[in-house]
């Protein structure tokens, strides 16, 4: 390296007032968004109830009091079946004597965990699609978006159901991995169309061919310089997307092609207590509003992300 | 180092083709600084982007027969994993608008050791130092405070600078700066072209700049190409070509520039007319319809009329013929006065 000497800036040493617009625009953008999303009190409220929630699933061991000998989650109780609440069952038991807080919190760690590992999985498989598909255009991107309309032409719950027959025939464990992998098989498209459309805009852009000019590859411009451009719609679609992945395995577990028996979630409580609704309805009032609030946490969650990731938004 | 010859860019379109860029040829020395002048439309940065193998293709193509070669290697075949390791190492380019050449979402960090990790394969530490220190050569204070900023913290003069930084970052044999100063105010132009003069003298890089003002070109460039619808029109050194015009749209050009200095200040002169639409080039020289001096041989294009050394013009018409004035004034040629001539050669 040759000699390069600092110069003096012209600006250096001439006092800039620093009014608030200005003392604000010095934020970085990552605090712009935390501090824009920390106003909407209903986002805040439901990013706390899902972290909670998330808490509750993690620490259910301890909470329930679980050790190497007792399971709360499969001891029963015999002389309680189907209870409701009783001091030692705070939400009572179910139609075999199961203790319900403790079928909650480990049902809510299978459902939290299929929510977000086939989120994962969608986002990847969607990100990928929808990325090759809007940086590369032609024949590439006719072809990959035909098989995205062709995957969104198909019925959801229909292919999931047939597939599920075979897919999740395995027991316990097993079955759980095959409902993650069902659900975020199908449930990529969408995320790959709005990821398209961003590359679709973001690729033209004059800071990419700079990019260029310094010597960066294709792989290195979509995943480096396009994609934390893109990150805020698929911020907002992971998040959603856990909310509908969670419905989805409920749904699947309900209809008994999702996880199975000894392995339990929210769905498959849903489905094994229907039978005992009129003796006792509780048992699946639980599941369902332990459901219904997750998801509708997240879905907050989601919509206050949108809101702070949006730079068009007006302030409130 | 670098000698274009005979380049021809076209551009496919349903109607035609474009003849953006028509057989230019130039070379640029070492430690050298080259303007390329021209209006809008006249093909100066699809030279650019075709040295550095970033028109898109198609609808652009660069015609059989053209030959752009830097430091003995071929760029026009080279493969694109060669021509990789050329961009940003050895030729680098700065664009006119600093807004929108840096990616709004990366800190100003992250785009400056972006090429240091391409090319010199620094670890992040040695990077890190290598950044503050490139912000500091192009005089951006709080060095190490800055980086962790995002582009749109930066005012546009030194948004300018970061480019210039990034530019020079593994230290190219060759810059581009096609229109670095067009986006700025004045004063701020002033200073982005001081910084890149004085790091051309102490990188002893090349500088190509294109720019469609004169007034940019006149104290910071050895050489100036004018240029005019994808053709050369002329080609002198910059103090010759200011003192001694001699291309119709040269004087044009010269007088299309607003001074300061005017005793009497007079309206801004204008080259009447407008580009030639390059879907459908004339034949002959591409001018004719715009010059004042126009000749009936102008039909065929002029062959290149040798001045004095490297001062070349494509022109059947001498300029100096003081009856060959008569005859253009009139037209409504106005003839550069020395007053003039000399600001424009000192600013």
């Amino acid at each position: 390296m040759s000699t390069i000497q600092s110069e003096q800036s012209p600006q250096a040493g001439i006092g800039v007032e620093l009014t608030p617009e200005l003392l604000r625009k010095r934020r970085g953008q990552l605090r712009i968004i935390f501090d824009r999303f920390i106003r909407n009190k209903v986002a805040v409220a439901g990013l706390a109830v899902l972290a909670l929630i998330t808490l509750a699933a993690i620490f259910a061991p301890v909470i329930t009091h679980q050790t190497a000998t007792f399971d709360p989650n499969t001891a029963t109780d015999v002389y309680h079946i189907a209870s409701g609440p009783i001091p030692g069952h705070p939400l009572g038991t179910d139609y075999v004597g199961r203790d319900e807080v403790a079928r909650l919190l480990f049902g809510a760690r299978v459902s939290l965990l299929v929510g977000l590992a086939s989120m994962v999985a969608s986002i990847f498989i969607g990100v990928s699609v929808g990325a090759l598909a809007g940086y590369y255009g032609g024949w590439l991107d006719n072809l990959m978006m035909r098989v995205t309309d062709a995957f969104l032409a198909i019925p959801l719950y229909l292919i999931l159901f047939v597939l599920a027959a075979t897919f999740t025939t395995g027991s316990g464990s097993a079955s759980v991995i095959g409902v993650i992998v069902l659900i975020a098989a199908f449930s990529w498209p969408a995320t790959a169309r709005i990821v398209r459309g961003e590359f679709l805009g973001l690729k033209e852009r004059e800071f990419l061919l700079a990019a260029r000019t310094l010597g960066a590859n294709d792989f290195r411009l979509m995943l480096r310089h396009i994609l934390p451009n893109a990150a805020g719609p698929v911020i907002v679609a992971a998040t959603l997307l856990v909310g509908f992945n969670i419905i989805t395995e409920s749904t699947l577990s309900f209809f008994n092609f999702g996880v199975q028996p000894p392995e339990s979630s929210w769905g498959t409580m849903l489905a094994t207590s229907q039978d005992y609704f009129s003796e006792q309805p509780l048992l699946v009032l639980i599941p369902g509003v332990a459901i219904l609030i997750t998801v509708l946490s997240i879905n907050l969650v989601g919509d206050g992300l949108r809101d702070a990731l949006d730079p068009y938004m007006t302030e409130r | 180092m670098l000698e274009v010859k005979d380049l021809k860019v076209y551009f496919r379109t349903r109607e035609g083709n474009v003849h953006a860029v028509d057989g230019v040829s130039f070379h640029v020395d070492e430690g050298e600084s080259l303007g390329i002048v021209g209006e809008s439309g006249s093909g100066k940065s699809v030279t650019s982007l075709s040295i550095m193998r970033l028109l898109q293709i198609p609808p652009a193509q660069i015609m059989d027969g053209s030959s752009i070669v830097f430091q003995d290697a071929e760029l026009v075949d080279m493969e694109e994993s060669e021509m990789r390791k050329i961009r940003g190492r050895q030729i680098a380019m700065i664009f006119q608008d600093p807004m929108t050449s840096l990616n709004p979402v990366l800190t100003v960090e992250r785009q400056l050791i972006e090429p240091l990790q391409l090319h010199l394969g620094l670890s992040r530490g040695e990077a890190h130092n290598r950044a503050r220190e490139l912000l500091e050569a192009v005089g951006i204070p709080d060095a190490e405070r800055r980086l962790r900023s995002y582009p749109h913290q930066f005012s546009g003069g030194m948004r300018q600078r970061v480019m210039i930084a990034i530019a020079i970052a593994a230290n190219p044999k060759l810059l581009i700066a096609d229109e670095p100063t067009t986006a700025l105010d004045v004063t701020v132009q002033a200073q982005i072209l001081e910084l890149i003069n004085r790091l051309r003298r102490d990188l002893g890089t090349s500088v190509m700049l294109i720019t469609h003002d004169l007034g940019v070109v006149a104290g910071m460039t050895d050489r100036i190409i004018v240029m005019y619808a994808g053709k050369i029109a002329e080609t002198a050194s910059t103090d010759e070509l200011f003192a001694n015009p001699r291309h119709p749209y040269t004087l044009g050009l010269l007088s299309a520039v607003p001074r300061l200095d005017e005793e009497r200040p007079t309206e801004l002169q204008t080259i009447p007319g407008s580009p030639p639409d390059q879907l459908h080039p004339i034949e002959g020289c591409p001018f004719q319809p715009r010059c004042p001096f126009v000749l009936p041989q102008c039909k065929q294009y002029p062959p290149a009329r040798k001045i004095a050394g490297n001062h070349v013009a494509y022109c059947w018409v001498d300029v100096t013929d003081p009856e060959e004035q008569k005859r253009a004034m009139q037209r409504g040629f106005i003839p550069l006065t020395e007053i003039g001539r000399s600001y424009l050669a000192q600013s």
